[in-house]
């Protein structure tokens, strides 16, 4: 890292000393009262808040910095006043806050052109369209593109003012027209995604990086503007912008913003699409060590194993990323569900995990969760009726597809807040004068999956122990289960510890996972939302697991009460692993194409299996391994240092983490105190 | 015939080439004060609790015939379905070759193509050489290494070797009298198989666990740096430095970890007298 980057990374990251610029916060229902007085349509709120909070901020252009933009407006205020929003919320579904999210716009459908060839498009489109409405909208297009121009205009003079000729220059090119160089290129993106993150546009994924920004990069490579090196810095202080103002972002929690970058894969014609400046993100990430932007890594067959060492290497940070997913699992099951081939081939992931389609795509793909281990303890009343396991299946089948029936249609009606800054990137808004919060190409819906190895080791241990080996009977286990497990000791420790669970390569509870994953995909099938797009079933489980998991009574694998999930798609957090092979085996069995909303396999390794690279390049060939044998999607943690403190604290959540010391692999949570330490004091050395 | 394995753990990534499971046999002859592995020093069936996480419930005491009292164990394992946190444990698990053979080559696909195999570890693989022996019959060809202190008769180590395709062995000190002190015998059968081993052709590493104040001499260095110079069939040495947690076991099968030596004291590396004579060595 140069001295420049670090300091950069000090300033902002460390220190926070750009804090110092931010403005007091506002009353965010405020500026929506003027907005009801004036009687003014949803869009026309949408652009004037742009406008208002553009207007607001106070430029801060440093000497020395090559991209500029820091937010100084904490508060970005709401366009319906609560009462107006209370009413908005009977008549329609309104997911999350209401606001256009989670999507990938086409950050170079703007770049590449420039806003003076936008607003031809435009002007185009308004000669094409006589209802009022559309008109008026293309004209609040236009009039975003001048909001965005006036705000950049603001920049120019601040850089002249302190001499910064790169900031000066770049808002003297762009955003009017097309950049000349990489610098320029990045400096518009921060500016649009700047712009969306003002326009109250929230988990706003960065999408192909490596693919829209690559002819910048090379042409200043090859005109000798840019040498690796310069890039190189150039690109890491664009990564820290992404974490100047992300504490103000709306999200779960610091972090969970949605900044994901997509590397590598294919490209829409089939061949690697992996360039060195995909390299030079990775290069780059690995030295700052920060959170965003979140690196995720396409694989396919043809991806050098050298990409995956150095994605090893980044794990061992201990930063959860990059997180892989598999093109040849992720395309085929986009095509299957009706993406265009050079759709699918184009897939990134939304703030999580959930794959999506950059420019064309208005899917809503979190917008409920399946909780499978609630059909499972749905079906438990009608255990003694079923004669048979298969008869007990059934029932817990039809308990599932009553779930899904429900959540399908509870997503009738959706509203968003329009957005036009966003709408600008994305296929046909401007040709139809249409805003992407009404619909896009794609308008699937996307559902998670809960407590898949809760439910799946729930069913296992009731086919072995009730129907086949008759161990426990049927009204045991019931009244187990209604006492908590209380007085049920050995029954307890037999279900908990014994019963054989998902994760550990056994096809006899690995077949059940299958099956639920499939009833799952089934009972989505043909069903259709009211925007004419389909229902999508996934295995990922965001904060779900921790409601799901705290709203259910005690199950036949041994949980208790109110007893979180396992995040996810990942074994259940009191599995005894047999270990990492078993483990990638177990989870890329089913039929993972159906289920395919997204949600990655998750596994904690040690940093002791980072200890060399000749061991980091092991870790990478498990990545390969998994995607060899059809696993859609993985994240792999290293073991940091705060996990292992909430360890101490919550054993029973760590049951699975493994800490390696020279020859031998220990349970954590089963070392004396003394050693537990030891190990965190040892794992401070390594930050 | 059976034999006794007391863990198998996947990935094992320093135990050789490639990916690997390594499989851990129990019962070892010696007893080096830094084993980190007490549950394989006994060739018997043990209990092994995780004595950390008791909450004191009495459920074992009540349970046991004699008191849950660790000493007096019988191995019969009436406490262990009855601890409410699952802490006990009988460590030692008895496989015949097919079994144990069917179990590894479940994994086989992914060892093989990610150049690995399996590897039999210890305790002292070779105090089970003949189940070692009949287990690989059945790994159908699969890379096998043995992980061993070398400590064991002339002939079966020569069999072993024979039969294995990689050989990571185990040289803690040329000094017998401090061998004898530290580890509880002699080390000239493991010099005597050293010899062979040399001589053997297999591909092999020497690793050496370096322990403050006891083998971290220049003069050990040295001596062992000159056993091992010119053979070709040395891939590398590796250093393994001692490290504070390897007493984290022994109270949970019942064992005092004593040591002679400053555990705190930081152990000296020389890499040097293995590089100048041609020989790879890193410190793992
Ligand atoms: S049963 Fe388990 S928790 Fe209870 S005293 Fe015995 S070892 Fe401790």
């Amino acid at each position: 890292m140069t001295s420049y980057i670090a300091k950069l990374r000090q300033f902002y990251v460390e220190n926070k000393e750009h804090h110092t610029y931010r403005q007091s916060s506002v009353n965010p229902h405020s500026l929506a009262k003027e907005f009801e007085k004036r009687e003014l349509s949803d869009t026309e709120r949408a652009v004037e808040r742009l406008k208002w909070v553009l207007e607001k901020e106070k430029v801060v252009v440093f000497p020395n910095e090559k991209i500029a933009l820091l937010r100084t407006v904490p508060t970005i205020p709401e366009i319906y006043t609560e009462r107006e929003w209370s009413v908005i919320k009977r008549s329609y579904r309104i997911h999350e806050q209401g606001k256009v999210s989670n999507i990938c716009p086409s950050y170079s459908s703007l770049i590449d052109k420039g806003f003076n060839q936008v607003r031809l498009e435009i002007e185009e489109s308004l000669k094409t369209h006589r209802d009022a409405e559309k008109i008026a909208y293309l004209n609040i297009l236009l009039e975003t593109l001048d909001i965005m121009e006036a705000f950049a205009e603001r920049y120019r003079l601040a850089a002249i003012e302190v001499g910064n000729t790169t900031v000066a220059e770049s808002f003297a090119q762009i955003p009017q027209n097309r950049p000349q160089n990489f610098v320029q290129a990045l400096q518009f993106f921060r500016l649009i995604h700047f712009g969306l993150w003002a326009s109250f546009n929230y988990h706003n994924t960065i999408g192909r990086f490596d693919q829209f920004m690559f002819p910048y990069y090379e042409a200043d490579l090859a005109k000798g503007v840019l040498t690796r090196e310069s890039a190189l810095e150039l690109l890491q202080e664009f990564f820290i912008s992404f974490n100047k103002d992300s504490d103000l972002y709306p999200g779960m929690q610091q972090g969970d913003n949605g900044q994901s970058l997509m590397l590598g894969g294919l490209t829409t014609s089939g061949e690697d699409a992996f360039n060195d400046l995909s390299k030079l993100c990775m290069e780059a990430s690995l030295e700052l060590k920060l959170i965003d932007p979140k690196i995720n890594l396409r694989v396919h067959a043809g991806t050098p194993i050298e990409v995956l060492e150095l994605g090893s290497e980044m794990t061992k940070q201990g930063l959860g990323f990059p997180q892989y997913s598999n093109d040849e699992v992720v395309v085929n099951a986009l095509k299957k569900w009706g993406y265009r081939e050079e759709d699918a081939l184009n897939y990134v992931v939304a703030a999580c995990w959930e794959f999506i389609i950059p420019e064309v795509a208005m899917d809503i793909v979190n917008i409920d969760a399946l909780s499978f281990l609630k059909a499972v303890l749905e079906a438990l009343p009608c255990l003694t009726e079923c004669e048979t396991f298969d008869k007990f299946k059934e029932v817990v089948k039809s308990k599932l597809c009553r779930q899904t029936a429900e959540i399908c249609s509870n997503t009738n009606g959706v509203y968003m807040e329009p957005t036009p800054l966003m709408s600008l990137m994305m296929e046909g808004c401007i040709a139809k004068g249409q805003d992407i919060s009404l619909g896009a190409r794609y308008n699937n819906y996307g559902i998670h999956g809960t407590g898949l190895s809760s439910a799946t080791d729930s069913l296992a241990a009731i086919k072995k122990y009730v129907f086949e080996e008759q161990r426990v009977d049927k009204e045991t286990l019931l009244k187990a289960l209604e006492a908590d497990f209380v007085g049920y000791d050995e029954l307890y420790h037999l279900l908990r510890f014994e019963a054989p669970k998902m994760g550990n390569d056994d096809d006899y509870v690995d077949a059940l996972a299958g099956e639920l994953l499939d009833w799952f995909a089934d009972s989505l099938e043909g069903v259709s939302n009211d925007r004419g797009g389909i229902f999508r079933a996934g295995t990922g489980s965001a904060m779900y697991y921790l409601w799901h998991g705290n709203e259910l009574g005690a199950s036949p694998d041994g949980r208790h009460q109110g007893e979180e999930f396992a995040c996810n798609f990942s074994p259940s957090l009191h599995t005894h692993l047999k270990g990492p092979i078993s483990l990638i085996k177990s989870f890329s069995k089913g039929n993972l194409e159906r289920v395919a909303n997204g949600g990655p396999l998750t596994i904690e390794l040690d940093d002791s299996m980072f200890r060399n690279a000749e061991s980091t390049a092991k870790v990478a060939r498990l990545v390969k391994s998994y995607m060899d044998l059809g696993g859609m999607q993985m994240q792999l943690n290293g073991v940091n240092r705060e996990m292992m403190l909430d360890a101490q604290k919550h054993p029973d959540k760590y049951r699975n983490l493994i800490v390696r010391v020279w020859g031998w692999s220990g349970y954590f949570v089963e070392l004396d105190k003394a050693y537990q330490d030891h190990i965190i004091r040892r794992s401070e050395l390594d930050f | 015939m059976t034999g006794l394995v007391f863990d198998i753990k996947e990935m094992a990534i320093f135990d050789g080439p490639g990916i690997r499971t390594t499989v851990f046999l129990k019962g070892c002859p010696l007893r080096c004060q830094w084993c980190h592995n007490p549950e394989g020093i006994s060739p018997k069936v043990e209990l092994m609790v995780k004595y950390a996480q008791c909450i004191k419930c009495g459920a074992c005491v009540a349970a046991c015939p004699t008191g849950a009292v660790h000493s007096l164990c019988t191995t019969r394992g009436e406490c262990i379905s009855v601890c409410p946190l699952n802490l006990r444990r009988l460590v030692g698990e008895s496989y015949t070759p097919q079994e144990l053979a069917t179990f590894l080559l479940k994994h086989r696909p992914i060892l093989e193509k990610n150049g690995g195999g399996v590897t039999f570890s210890g305790g002292e693989p070779l105090l089970q050489s003949s189940f070692l022996l009949a287990t690989i019959k059945h790994l159908e060809g699969l890379h096998c290494a043995v992980e061993t202190s070398g400590f064991a008769s002339k002939a079966k180590f020569k069999e072993v070797v024979e039969h294995l395709d990689y050989v990571l062995m185990d040289l803690k000190m040329v000094d017998s009298e401090k061998h004898r002190y530290y580890c509880g015998e002699d080390n000239r059968p493991i010099l005597e198989n050293l010899k062979y081993l040399k001589g053997s052709g297999k591909p092999f590493v020497i690793r050496i666990p370096v322990i403050p104040g006891v083998n971290d001499n220049d003069e050990n260095y040295r001596e062992t740096a000159k056993l091992l110079e010119g053979s070709l069939n040395l891939e590398k040495v590796e250093l393994l430095p001692y490290q504070r947690t390897a007493g984290a076991k022994y109270g949970m099968v019942g064992r005092h970890y004593l040591v002679d030596f400053d555990e705190d004291a930081k152990p000296y590396f020389n890499l040097e007298e293995f590089t100048k004579r041609g020989i790879e060595a890193s410190i793992l």
